[in-house]
């Protein structure tokens, strides 16, 4: 243990290397970062144009790969082998889950949905009834078949109040769904079983993310609900390593902490995938020794400069760009009577050089952010966003007009209270660049910087729980409809921002299934939020996958990863 | 000699009680607990997950509800892995195991004839190599002779795999199996070993020197003993009288894991996992790993002690 101990701190630095070697930041929580609504959608294997840098020289291919002919090996984190989905706690598995469930509806490239295992749905005018038609002949990976009672058994086990996964769907509102998880009713009076190929389910107030939110996986009740008691789901858990899904892929082996291995399961709705075995190997830390030697088929890394060249030199590997629907931010302690004006966090906006924070210092592998959205979701807009262009004057002008006037020693001050900044970042390269040039930025504005990094996330994320803090690093976990990404504003995440307006605003974005009409919501959304800056938004990510390029058809969906492609991928 | 281990191991259950509660409160008292960290929830999810886990009692009620459960050999289910941590530490901890008792074998075996070597022949040519090339693998990181191995001998030369135990989707069984494993092992067993042998050989050449001092070594050799036998009979057993306090305390170490190890070699140990449950707040699987390492040190004390009088007949136990 001494022994450990002692090693921790060296880890720590040799564990900094790994982040900036391996693709993308987490924000210090495997749990963030997954393809977490997995899919597969007929449209999805889209050429790859935008942007692939093809494979100069194929003849460089290892040896390794080369013996390949009918297996990928793609490489993740940590899985753990909790491969049932809802149930998981690892983002990493819910990646293997994705393979190996499909849900009713998938969304596509810009995250609009599209049908999967549901061949169509019908909403009620009131936007409160979601009938979902099934496809014919729909049959689990154990070839039995799956109808509408094994999709009203999946919404119901969502409800029981023993339920501890992160699925949205207890927070939809179903009617009676409320009741049932207090253990007053049997059933949950909402959702109704019509015919075979045919469920429904009736909310209490409207909700446009309803529809992805309940369309997704379905899991067999012959086989999940064979010992379900309500309030007791202990049982599911002997079940995680041994999953009956629905996907493109069956589980064939899970060797703990080294592989997952897959087989085509020859049961898929659209036909036995092209290639016949797929492994997820696990790889915690580094990822270019393994994709170097050939030992794995397909890694991403962040799209630095010299990243993209090193990839390059390799020669056998395709270049594909990519950015993650997410955005970064700075969470501002409103609490604070600085923070309250919003005149002093345009100022923080205009004052903070992000173009070089984000842009230049990490050699082009992001983009700065102004609004609550991720730049490829089909709600994003530039409309009449305040781009916060870098303008010390500017934020000058505004820290005088809100009454903080330079003082003797150079810093703001108002009522004798000094302007200061107290910062909180995750250990990591980006917050070393941030601080290094906040620290420049708040000098010129005369603001008082003082930063604080953790090497540990949770502890982190409970200082600012705790409320001591001004400003605070954070990347959103990954957004599929645009309401996910606004979210935090209204539910009390992020303390005191009450605005009224865009509350209404939120429900109204809600209360439509009309996508251009949403998208007029979300424009006025993003523009009073660029206005109020309830926080300061930052930046984007771009990352670039790289594969061996005898792989055909790989594409990778921003909502969904690699799983709606998948089935298509071949080697060549 | 048995009131001796009967008095020991009375301490021990009250160590390890101490210790426990100890270690208990540490991990809960750290910032953040399992639900902060998943940024996806509202905050009413949150406090209906900590309802459902327990995390919102008092950390006293959540130790006794822990201890109950050990006691009963139930160590809990791991919250982010979804498994009992048992079959978790089954599943992981051999892996680390294979890796450390080959590694200490052969660090073991190594230092002690580079330590007799150095110590007889002191000063010489040999002697100074040796403690100069000891020297700077004690001073290099891990992690760099680590990456730079891999660059080498994986990357560049293909000689033996960049990580891993097995070959990727290999489906070998019984012997090319054992072959396959001892090839993937090669490179963490070889860095393991130029860490750990260092302060070991420097420790075993320090007490040879002290011990062929001694006036029965020249007793010995005035006999006519051969020179190998007076090495490493009579020199050797005394010399290794301080060392062997020393194999008490690697027991910890043989099932604890090696973190930067298992990192970069992508070894399936239980090192890894317990850095990210950590990082996690894996509160289930902190305590039972951290307890197990306390179990196996307290044991790891107990058996230098016997194995002290053992070796030195003149040491009594009380």
């Amino acid at each position: 243990m001494k022994k450990s101990i002692a090693s921790l701190s060296a880890l720590l630095i040799a564990g900094s290397l790994f982040l900036s070697a391996c693709s993308s930041d987490k924000g210090g929580n495997s749990a963030n970062e997954s393809a977490n609504t997995p899919a597969a959608s007929p449209t999805a294997s889209a050429p790859a144009d935008s942007g692939v840098i093809q494979a100069s020289d194929l003849s460089k291919l290892p040896d390794t790969a080369k013996q390949r002919t009918d297996t990928i090996i793609v490489g993740l984190t940590d899985p753990s082998g909790a491969f049932t989905p809802y149930f998981h706690q690892s983002g990493y598995d819910g990646n293997v889950s994705s393979l190996l469930y499909t849900p009713l509806v998938t969304v596509d490239n810009k995250g609009v949905p599209i049908p999967a295992l549901a061949e169509s749905w019908d909403i009620s005018p009131d936007n409160l009834t979601y009938t979902f038609h099934l496809r014919k002949d729909l049959k689990f990976s154990d070839g039995s078949p799956l109808t509408a009672d094994d999709v009203a058994f999946t919404w119901t086990l969502l409800h029981d109040k023993a339920y501890d996964g992160d699925s949205q769907v207890p927070a939809l509102h179903v009617k009676g769904g409320e009741a049932y998880k207090e253990g007053k009713a049997s059933s949950i009076e909402g959702i109704k079983v019509i015919d075979p190929l045919t469920v429904s389910v009736t909310l209490e107030q409207p909700n446009a993310s309803a529809l992805t939110t309940l369309g997704s996986d379905v899991l067999s009740k012959a086989y999940y609900g064979k010992d379900y008691k309500f309030g007791q789901l202990d049982y599911i858990k002997k079940l995680h390593e041994k999953p009956v899904g629905t996907g493109p892929y069956k589980l064939e082996k899970f060797i703990p902490g080294q592989e997952v291995r897959f087989v085509a399961n020859e049961y898929y709705y659209k036909g036995k995938p092209k290639t016949e075995h797929f492994i997820y190997k696990t790889s915690e830390g580094d990822t270019w020794q393994f994709l170097e030697t050939g030992e794995i088929d397909f890694a991403s890394f962040s799209a630095t400069q010299e990243n993209i060249e090193k990839l390059k030199s390799l020669g056998f590997v395709n270049i594909l760009p990519y950015t993650p629907s997410t955005y970064g931010y700075l969470q501002v302690n409103l609490e604070h009577e600085a923070l309250k004006d919003k005149k002093v966090r345009q100022a923080i906006a205009y004052g903070l050089d992000r173009q070089s924070i984000y842009v230049d210092a990490n050699q082009g592998a992001g983009a700065v952010a102004n609004i609550p959205s991720s730049p490829i979701s089909w709600a994003y807009t530039e409309e009449g966003i305040n781009p916060y262009k870098y303008d010390p004057e500017k934020a000058k002008a505004l820290l005088d007009e809100a009454g903080w006037k330079v003082g003797a020693d150079g810093i703001r001050e108002k009522d004798g209270k000094q302007l200061t900044i107290h910062y909180l970042g995750s250990k990591k390269k980006d917050t070393d660049i941030f601080i290094a040039v906040a620290k420049e930025n708040f000098a010129e504005l005369g603001i008082k910087f003082e930063p604080e990094v953790f090497a540990d996330f949770n502890a982190l994320v409970s200082k600012v729980e705790g409320g001591d803090y001004d400003l605070a690093s954070f990347s959103t976990p990954l957004l599929t409809d645009p309401a996910d990404g606004l979210i935090q504003f209204v539910d009390g995440e992020i303390k005191g921002y009450d605005n009224p307006k865009f509350k209404e605003l939120y429900d109204k974005g809600l209360a439509t299934n009309d996508l251009e009409e949403r998208k007029q919501i979300y424009k006025e959304l993003f523009q009073l939020a660029n206005d109020e800056l309830p926080v300061i938004f930052t930046n984007y990510r771009k990352t670039v996958y790289a594969y061996n390029g005898r792989i055909q058809n790989l594409d990778v969906s921003p909502f969904n990863g690699i799983a709606p492609s998948l089935p298509d991928w071949y080697l060549q | 000699m048995s009131a001796f281990i009967t008095k020991r191991l009375l301490y021990t259950v009250v160590i390890l009680f101490a210790a426990s509660l100890l270690i208990f409160s540490l991990y809960a008292l750290t910032p953040g607990d399992f639900i902060t960290g998943n940024i996806k929830l509202t905050p009413e999810r949150k406090a209906e997950l900590r309802e459902i886990y327990g995390l919102n009692k008092p950390v006293l009620e959540r130790y006794a509800i822990w201890l109950k459960n050990a006691l009963h050999g139930d160590l809990g289910y791991s919250m982010a892995q979804q498994k009992p941590v048992l079959t978790l530490f089954n599943q992981y901890i051999w892996n680390s195991f294979l890796l450390a008792a080959v590694s200490t074998f052969l660090t073991w075996v190594t230092a002690v004839i580079i330590g007799c070597v150095a110590a007889y022949k002191q000063y010489s040519w040999f002697d100074t190599l040796v403690m100069v090339a000891i020297f700077a693998a004690m001073s290099l990181p891990s992690f760099f002779i680590g990456l730079f191995l891999i660059k080498i001998l994986a990357v560049d030369w293909k000689l033996l795999p960049p990580g891993g135990m097995i070959a990727t989707g290999s489906q070998a069984t019984g012997l090319a199996y054992v072959k396959e494993v001892i090839h993937h092992m090669t490179l963490p067993v070889i860095v393991m070993t130029i860490m750990g042998v260092g302060s070991l050989a420097r420790y075993i050449r320090g007490s040879m020197i002290d011990v062929i001092k001694q006036d029965y070594i020249r007793t010995a050799r005035a006999k006519g003993l051969k020179e190998r036998k007076v090495l490493f009979t009579h020199a050797l057993r005394n010399a290794m009288l301080p060392a062997i306090t020393l194999v008490g305390f690697e027991l910890p170490a043989l099932f604890g894991g090696s973190l930067i190890i298992e990192k970069i070699f992508n070894w399936p140990g239980i090192g890894q996992l317990y850095l990210t449950s950590f990082g996690l707040r894996d509160y289930p699987l902190l305590m039972g790993f951290t307890v197990l390492i306390a179990i196996l040190t307290v044991i790891g004390t107990l058996l230098s002690d016997i194995l002290y009088r053992v070796a030195d007949p003149r040491v009594r136990l009380q």
